[in-house]
């Protein structure tokens, strides 16, 4: 068992001990402990290894998805949002973490943007799936938002932002006193708040990218979906409100088409290319978006 | 019957509704049109820079693409760039006449959506004020698929697993 092992095993009980024996210091006062130096020294501790087991990834991921659908609630159409959740799990099935809880959904938001957030949560807006024109090109952009949840970007990003290492064991402690823990959820909004309005390292959407062309190709799709959906974004006029989010959050999409086609060339994916594309049961399940789009 | 298509073309360019079924785009590199979707594929006619096209499908990684002389081919994807519009909508209309025909008259955008845009708009000062909505959080598990129901879902299609490697970073390439 390496070092890193080790501490994983002990961090968590040492965590709960400390917060005892804290919180009781505190309740004589001083008792010539210094508490600030001590939980200074648990941050450290806690800072350097990673602990979000799948328990706390999910606490995390219901917090940061709570909030997004606060700026974007989801669109009321069960026929839509039982669509996109099929060919979303799917897909993340043929991923390294296919046991998760998967939940997509659509947002109501005709700008153009998807959202992936730890824990399996995966959000996409209405505006974007107006502007694809095949189960394939949804697969890919799916695809790589279920990279992003794979690859536990936001997850970490999230983490150091808002050093929930140790707002984690605090939060298994008050969960386990009182059942709930609005001191995580509040924190790991801030968090959201100030990550998705920023985003990830562009180099995070590259490998996101490359890995979601693969899991469409592995769930038997045309992997040049995304590709051809990133092409799409290109022509759209870059000032425009739509893509405010979008552009603000991730590299450009010409940047992207080039090193994706350089990347898929190298990979020989071409050999995927006359895989299933499902245009005409994209189109049939997507056109009720139109006329609800249209309203207002 | 040609006139009259054009007539019409005029009457939704008019409208402000753009063109569904017909796409322009420029060749970004000198290519050759090929008779089908392959690299080894014969050679219909060689492209230079900033040739006009007009797309009519894609295949993977390959355009259906028409020449203003009426000529026809396939291009790869990556030679070609869509011409856009300046208007914020989308200038890649190939394809979206299945949802342009849907739209009220009167609607601007490849996709009927750009009208709309910044109703319901989504910006980064949406996220930044976001006030948690956790009723929905727990309302979208409603929609989810189990497995074996994503299994049915992907045999109605016919899409089978594949064994696919993950692609490596193409060194150099970073833009």
């Amino acid at each position: 068992m390496n070092m890193r092992a080790c501490l994983e095993m002990i961090q968590r009980p040492l965590a709960l001990i400390l917060m005892l024996v804290l919180t009781s210091c505190a309740n004589v006062g001083g008792s010539g402990v210094d508490l600030n130096s001590l939980f200074s020294a648990l941050k450290n501790v806690k800072q350097a290894v990673k602990p979000a087991d799948q328990q706390e990834e999910e606490q995390i991921g219901y917090a940061t998805a709570a909030t997004l659908l606060g700026a974007a609630k989801p669109i009321n159409d069960p026929a839509v949002q039982e669509y996109v959740n099929k060919v979303g799990l799917w897909v993340a099935l043929q991923s390294d973490r296919p046991n998760l809880p998967w939940h997509f959904a659509v947002v109501d938001s005709n700008d153009i943007d998807a959202f992936a957030v730890p824990g399996g949560y995966v959000f996409i807006t209405r505006g974007l799936l107006l502007h694809m024109r095949s189960e394939a090109e949804l697969a890919g952009a799916l695809g790589h938002e279920i990279s992003h949840v794979v690859l536990k970007q936001q997850l970490k990003a999230l983490q150091q932002a808002a050093q929930l290492n140790l707002l984690g064991a605090a939060a298994q402690f008050e969960l386990q006193q009182h059942g709930q823990n609005t001191q995580l959820f509040n924190n790991v909004a801030n968090a959201t708040r100030n990550l998705y309005s920023k985003g990830l390292d562009k180099q995070d959407e590259f490998e996101a990218d490359r890995m979601g062309v693969v899991l469409a190709a592995r769930a038997g799709y045309d992997p040049y979906g995304l590709l051809a959906v990133l092409q799409t974004l290109e022509t759209v006029d870059p000032k425009s409100n739509g893509m405010q989010l979008l552009l603000a959050t991730h590299p450009a999409p010409a940047a992207r088409v080039a090193l994706l086609s350089a990347e898929m060339q190298a990979g020989h994916m071409d050999r995927y290319g006359r895989q299933v594309e499902g245009t005409r049961r994209y189109q049939q399940m997507i056109k009720t978006l139109v006329s609800t789009s249209t309203r207002r | 019957m040609k006139r009259w298509g054009l007539i019409f073309l005029v009457l939704m360019v008019a409208l402000g509704v753009h063109a569904a079924t017909q796409s322009t785009a420029q060749t970004i590199i000198a290519t050759s049109l090929n008779s089908a979707p392959y690299s080894d594929a014969g050679t219909v006619a060689s492209l230079p820079v900033s040739t006009n096209v007009n797309i009519i499908a894609r295949q993977g990684a390959w355009y259906h693409v028409r020449l203003d002389s009426g000529q026809d081919g396939w291009l790869l994807m990556t030679s070609i760039r869509m011409n856009s519009t300046s208007s914020g909508s989308s200038g890649s209309s190939w394809g979206f006449g299945w949802l342009s025909s849907l739209f009220e008259s009167g609607r601007s955008g490849a996709t009927g959506v750009t009208a709309t845009t910044g109703v319901r708009g989504l910006n980064t000062g949406d996220i930044a004020n976001a006030k948690p909505n956790p009723q929905a959080a727990n309302e979208i598990t409603a929609w989810s698929a189990t497995p074996q129901q994503a299994h049915q879902f992907a045999q109605q299609l016919d899409l089978k697993p594949e064994q696919v490697a993950y692609l490596q970073q193409v060194k150099g390439a970073q833009p």
